[in-house]
């Protein structure tokens, strides 16, 4: 099918418009969708959907397409790229070399001069392993398997010629992603080729094309951001009239503070009222440096930075600290730090392997959209909720995917219930809740609104009654196959109508209804829930506990939950307005006092102190490798490369750069050349520090007790050896070359690590252990060395059952063992002694222990 | 008042329960991919390998009467006596590798609003430990979410490794730190970690952060990782087990002598023959091989757990996610079936010398005695001397061992 469709395209340019091109300016790109399958298309007679600029000949990357209200939509597949660019060439005999992984065309001034094939759709795994590719002494950088190279020796004469090229990308059964489609240039005397373009384009050598490869990723999330923000702008004005024509609500009243008590902001003043009323006394006000260190963990996960450090050391005292807040919250990393919340709360859990263990689709992209946009919360349960746009890659509609689970609507509903009301209902599950004011015709009515339409009970979904088995102690009103319609569940509970229409309305009417009833204005529980779930991330211990599951718990404050969730709709839905009340309290800046396990009871929660919190799996990967100032460097989330399954069955999920970008690595098929041994070390360790890699159901706390696997698998694995090593792209490599004394290294790695100076007893150990090798650390003529790990790009799912691709993986995993390799500029008994002070450092408790 | 767990968890109706097992540790060897039970222990005519449906390789006798294995498991076929061989496992996921992995190791589909434990979290948990000096569950393959310990918690899942060259994960130093330099390290974080408790000498959280730091070192230490030193065995030793594969289950009686509960050693030795177990097209062609590898190791396991005592308290278990049809595949291969298929239970104080339940003619169908994976559970768990029925908590909420399993009583007299 997709080889006829590819066959019959009509390529002839001969009927384009003459393209009006700027001299040496950026590569026009065009994007066209839906092609008729089966007939011949012509260019020229279609509209393109997306018109924009390239700097060179490589399209790694496309822009995301958007839907008015912003969320992620899928392009038709296949879909065109076409790209034309003109420029003044000097006389001459020139090769092109047309790069692609599908069927692509090359035109130079309206004449073909190169075209690769079709990519065909693979069913097998037991491709050979391509040959490895010889790279002689070419720097050029390899096609990478199974891209094709068409080479065309081309003369041109002085003066501007028009270069096109048309790709066909995507199609059924691979997948939708340009994969390196480049074409490269280069005359007689070039040793390697440079990418089309203007004289300043890259060379197509390794270094080149990755630098290349990240600026593109760069400049396409930067113009995706601006893009969806334009294209939304209407909707956004809709939401905002929304929220300004909701009436308003008087404010609570603000309790006076009791004396004695420190009163920072109206937080304080409920705060201080039990506490008062228990003669509890409050914990200590955290330091500077202190309060900066919890402060950016809790607003971008991360550990803060020398330079951040030093900016807000630079500021006033007074202000210097509701200055880091306001510069915090609209730090790009607000936004992953939300979204390694969401994806537990909210049971996202792809997978890259023929996903089945109740997987959903990747929904995290438009999830980190949305904090980055920082649209209302409202509207954002409300997206959730319509579940529209792309499934497999990344829109709210792969949040209503549950594999193999007999009925994802039913594992939906439950998880709403949960995220928004504090409604628990995973008992209803499969009968009526023992111990909660639900029937399992409750879950199945709210899960028959998700889903648009009545439901059946399955059979699995019942609790078995058979003979000589146990009697079962639950039960339930509902019959197997019983069916049930959609309807709201929660009217005796939460007395309150639906708001009326929504700014966008869904194809389903009952999803409107759905989140028409969740976020309407008067349902106070909704804002309580979601105030109460930021509350208790940054306090570590909610005003209600547990804060997923309210009938079982009390408000240990209901003032300030009142007061709180006022705030929070009065600011639209804003989650910044909130974690800035709470950033600005006392309560937040002072010491931390006891667990949140000790603090179940509500009478025990008085916030004298925030709980102790350890920094999350995410913060803890996140800021080892910023301490270190190296990238994860790991294996893309893809277990097809090769680009030749559909994304029903392999998505890719990119090269993660954050700790929330890895998944589970489903290797259930417990297969060596499925192995990602890099990810897999960043897995072990965030796996031991409470992070789900499959999260087949929703979680609001995790299980992260300190445990002794946890030390050790810093201390020993892969990760931590990396991290310690000074290879020559760590950033204490540079520090320790570049410092004049031994006190002030010491001072610079405290302070990259620990956010603090050393005290005279770590000074004097440190100073002991490094200053006798010191003096004479830096090798002579030594040169810094590259980092740039090899990882054999020939291993796809299509060939992974050779003996060969296990081998290679096999092999690979030994190798990692030792780490990054060390650098050559600094003396082996100096780096040694410095690695194992960095060890010391990294894996000292305080290091992962939020102040 | 009666309280939430106490009103979930009123006992089940009785029934007649069989003798509790004395095993207190379970070796659980992982044919991952779906291994061919006509091609191993439920052989059956010939087939051409083509057109003809059938076995790919001749039958031999073994210890027990009536039953035959294929010609490349001779070695086991003499120590059959020590085996149950259960014939007639049967389950319902037939098309997906992982969905069957995920139903045998934890013995549930997914539901959505719980992640099951797998079996080695399970039986850990129900175990405990019986030592400090080697982890309780350990596993030699790739870890993945069947494996995992799902509403038990972090605390019962497992160390791993995929190479025994490389060692368990976590536990072995990096190559190039040795134990002067880790003392020296060990030092300076002694140091960082009494400076920060002294610091905050009032606080119990953080003197708790520190003694788990100081506990991990001392767990790790050199006597526990003596356990994972296989060069400690002498070379006939570890000749008579074979490569890789056999290596594994050294060390899985080595963990199990040293006290583990439960190891599960994955035979993912793809490059014999490509694609391990999982034999479509060429995958057959050297099929042999990966059956020969089993056959030495898991004979030599049988024997060296027998001279050292540990047989009768030690469950030998060959499991798989589904077994494989009679017919051939275009490419001389086959495919998946999980309506019919072999597992292999040894030792442990079962009752051996016995195959339970039968297929027809070329195994496609049970026609006695079926065994459905809670049933395979319910076996184990009965033979480490876990109730199967007993509840676990996800929170409040009770979650029966098993899926009402039932024990194959034959093999507890």
């Amino acid at each position: 099918m997709v080889r006829s469709l590819i066959a019959s395209l009509a390529w002839s340019l001969s009927a384009a418009p003459a393209p009006s091109l700027p001299g040496g300016g950026p590569i026009q790109v065009e994007i066209f969708e839906d092609l008729a399958a089966g007939k011949e298309f012509d260019l020229a007679a279609m509209k393109s959907i997306d018109r924009y600029t390239e700097p060179a000949f490589a399209f790694i990357h496309t822009p995301t397409k958007f839907a008015a209200n912003a969320i992620p939509l899928d392009r038709s597949t296949p879909f065109i790229l076409k790209a034309a660019y003109q420029r003044n060439y000097t006389a001459g005999s020139y090769t092109l070399r047309l790069r692609a992984r599908g069927a692509a065309r090359l035109f130079v001034d309206g004449k073909l001069v190169a075209q690769t094939q079709a990519q065909k759709p693979n069913t097998s795994g037991d491709d050979p392993v391509p040959p490895a590719v010889e790279r002689g002494n070419t720097p050029l950088r390899p096609a990478a398997y199974p891209h094709q190279d068409s080479l065309a020796p081309v003369q041109l004469s002085d003066g501007p010629h028009e270069v096109v090229l048309i790709a066909v990308i995507g199609g059924k059964g691979l997948y939708p992603s340009p994969g390196e489609l480049a074409v490269g240039i280069r005359t007689k005397d070039q040793l390697v080729d440079q990418l089309l373009g203007p004289h300043d384009a890259p060379p197509l050598t390794d270094a080149g094309w990755e630098a290349y490869s990240l600026a593109s990723a760069r400049r396409h999330a930067e113009s995706d951001k601006v893009r969806r923000r334009t294209v939304s702008q209407e909707v956004s004005a809709l939401w905002n009239a929304r929220h300004k024509s909701q009436p308003a609500k008087s404010a609570p009243a603000i309790p006076s503070a009791p004396d004695g008590y420190p009163v920072r902001n109206a937080i304080d003043n409920f705060i201080n009222v039990k506490l008062a009323a228990t003669s509890a006394k409050h914990t200590a006000a955290l330091n500077d440096l202190e309060f900066l260190r919890r402060v950016t963990l809790d607003t971008t996960g991360l550990i803060p930075t020398p330079a951040e450090i030093a900016a807000y050391l630079k500021d006033a005292p007074k202000s210097r600290r509701a200055n880091a807040v306001n510069r915090l919250v609209d730090n790009p990393s607000w936004a992953d730090h939300w979204v390694s919340y969401w994806q537990d709360v909210l049971a996202e859990n792809p997978g890259i392997l023929k996903p089945d263990l109740n997987n959903t689709g990747p929904f995290r992209w438009w999830m980190h959209q949305s904090f980055s946009d920082n649209i209302p919360f409202d509207r954002f349960v409300a997206e959730l909720v319509q579940q529209e746009g792309s499934a497999t890659l990344g829109g709210p509609a792969s949040f209503s995917q549950a594999t193999l689970n007999d009925s994802p609507p039913a594992a939906k509903a439950d998880i709403v219930a949960q995220a928004f009301l504090g409604q628990k209902l995973s008992c209803s599950r499969c009968h009526d809740a023992p111990f909660h004011p639900f029937k399992q015709k409750d879950l199945f009515a709210l899960a028959a609104m998700l889903e648009g339409k009545d439901l059946k009970l399955p059979a699995t979904s019942t609790v078995p009654q058979g003979e000589g088995g146990r009697k079962p102690n639950v039960v339930s009103a509902l019959k197997p196959g019983e069916s049930i319609a959609p309807a709201w569940p929660f009217a005796k509970l939460l007395e309150h109508a639906d708001s009326g229409t929504l700014p966008v309305a869904a194809k389903s009417a009952t999803r409107n209804q759905l989140a028409s009833f969740l976020i309407s204005p008067d349902n106070d529980r909704f804002s309580q829930v979601v105030v109460n779930r930021v509350w208790k991330r940054y306090m570590g211990v909610g005003i209600v506990e547990p804060a997923d599951d309210w009938s079982r718990g009390r408000a240990s404050h209901p003032e300030l939950l009142v007061y709180l969730a006022h705030q929070f709709r009065a600011s639209g839905y804003d989650l910044k307005h909130v974690a800035k009340l709470i950033f600005a309290s006392h309560a937040y800046q002072r010491k931390a006092a006891g667990t949140a396990a000790d603090q179940m009871s509500s009478a025990k929660r008085l916030f004298a102190g925030p709980a102790h919190r350890n920094m999350t799996a995410e913060q803890l990967v996140d800021s080892l490798h910023l301490a270190a100032g190296k990238p994860f460097d790991c294996e893309e989330m893809n277990l097809n490369p090769a680009g030749d399954r559909s994304p029903k069955q392999f998505i890719n999920l990119g090269k993660p750069e954050r700790g929330w970008h890895l998944t589970a690595l489903s290797n259930e098929r417990d297969r060596p050349a499925l192995a990602l041994p890099i990810a897999q070390s960043i897995v072990d360790v965030m796996t031991n520090y409470g992070w789900r890699q499959s999260r087949q159901s929703p979680a609001t706390k995790r299980d992260d007790a300190p445990s002794p696997m946890q030390t050790l698998i810093l201390a020993n694995g892969v990760l931590g050896t990396r991290i310690a090593r000074l290879s020559d792209d760590s950033a204490f490599t540079g520090i320790a070359l570049g410092n004049a004394t031994v006190d002030a290294l010491i001072e610079q790695t405290f302070t990259r690590i620990l956010s603090r100076k050393p005290n005279a007893p770590e000074l004097a150990m440190y100073r002991n252990l490094l200053a006798p090798v010191f003096a004479a650390r830096v090798v002579k003529g030594a040169e810094a060395r590259s980092t740039r790990r090899e990882s054999d790009g020939r291993v796809s799912w299509s060939n992974h059952l050779s003996a060969e691709a296990t081998v290679i993986r096999l092999e690979e995993e030994r190798k990692l063992r030792f780490g990054d390799k060390p650098t050559e500029r600094l003396t082996k008994d100096f780096r040694e002694r410095y690695e194992d002070t960095l060890w010391a450092l990294i894996n000292s408790p305080e290091f992962a222990m939020v102040p | 008042m009666i309280n939430r767990r106490e009103f979930l968890a009123t006992p089940l109706a009785a029934a007649a329960a069989p003798a509790k097992g004395k095993a207190d540790a379970c070796i659980f060897l992982w044919l991952g991919g779906g291994a061919a039970q006509i091609d191993t222990f439920d052989p059956k005519r010939r087939g051409d390998g083509k057109k003809v449906a059938g076995a790919a390789y001749g039958a031999i006798d073994t210890a027990i009467k009536n039953v035959q294995v294929c010609e490349h498991l001779k070695q086991t076929a003499p120590l059959l006596d020590r085996c149950a061989v259960l014939r007639s496992i049967t389950h319902p996921i037939v098309s997906e590798h992982a969905a069957a992995a995920n139903l045998v190791h934890t013995g549930r589909t997914p539901s959505g609003t719980l992640q099951y434990p797998s079996i080695g979290s399970v039986v850990s948990h129900q175990l405990g430990s019986k030592t400090e000096e080697v982890p309780n569950y350990v596993v030699m393959g790739y870890p993945n979410i069947t494996r995992d310990p799902g509403f038990l918690g972090a605390k019962f899942g497992y160390v791993y490794l995929t190479q025994t060259e490389i060692g368990p994960n976590g536990l072995v130093r990096p190559p190039d730190v040795d134990s002067t330099r880790q003392d020296r390290r060990e030092t300076l974080l002694a140091s960082m970690r009494e400076g920060h408790q002294n610091r905050n000498a009032g606080d119990a959280a953080i003197q708790a952060q520190g003694d788990v730091s100081r506990q991990a070192f001392r767990l790790a230490g050199p006597r526990f990782m003596n356990v994972f030193a296989l060069n400690r065995e002498s070379k006939t030793m570890r000749e008579s087990y074979g490569g890789e594969f056999g290596q594994r289950c050294l060390l899985a009686r080595r963990l199990v002598q040293a006290g583990a509960r439960f190891v599960e050693v994955s035979f993912n030795l793809n490059f014999l023959n490509g694609s391990g177990w999982d034999t479509h097209n060429d995958g057959q062609t050297n099929q042999h091989l990966l059956i020969r590898d089993l056959d030495k190791a898991f004979a030599t396991l049988l024997l060296d757990l027998e001279k050292q005592k540990l047989l009768e308290t030690t469950l030998v278990v060959i499991a798989t996610e589904f077994g494989r049809p009679p017919e051939f595949d275009a490419g001389g291969g086959r495919g998946h079936q999980s309506e019919a298929f072999t597992m292999v239970l040894a030792g442990g104080g079962i009752k051996s010398g016995l195959a339970v339940g039968a297929t027809d003619d070329l195994s496609k169908k049970v026609i006695e005695r079926p065994v459905s994976i809670p049933d395979f559970h319910a076996t184990i768990h009965n033979a480490l001397g876990i109730d199967p029925h007993k509840n676990l908590y996800a929170g409040d909420r009770p979650v029966p061992i098993t899926d009402h399993g039932k024990i194959v009583q034959e093999l507890f007299a």
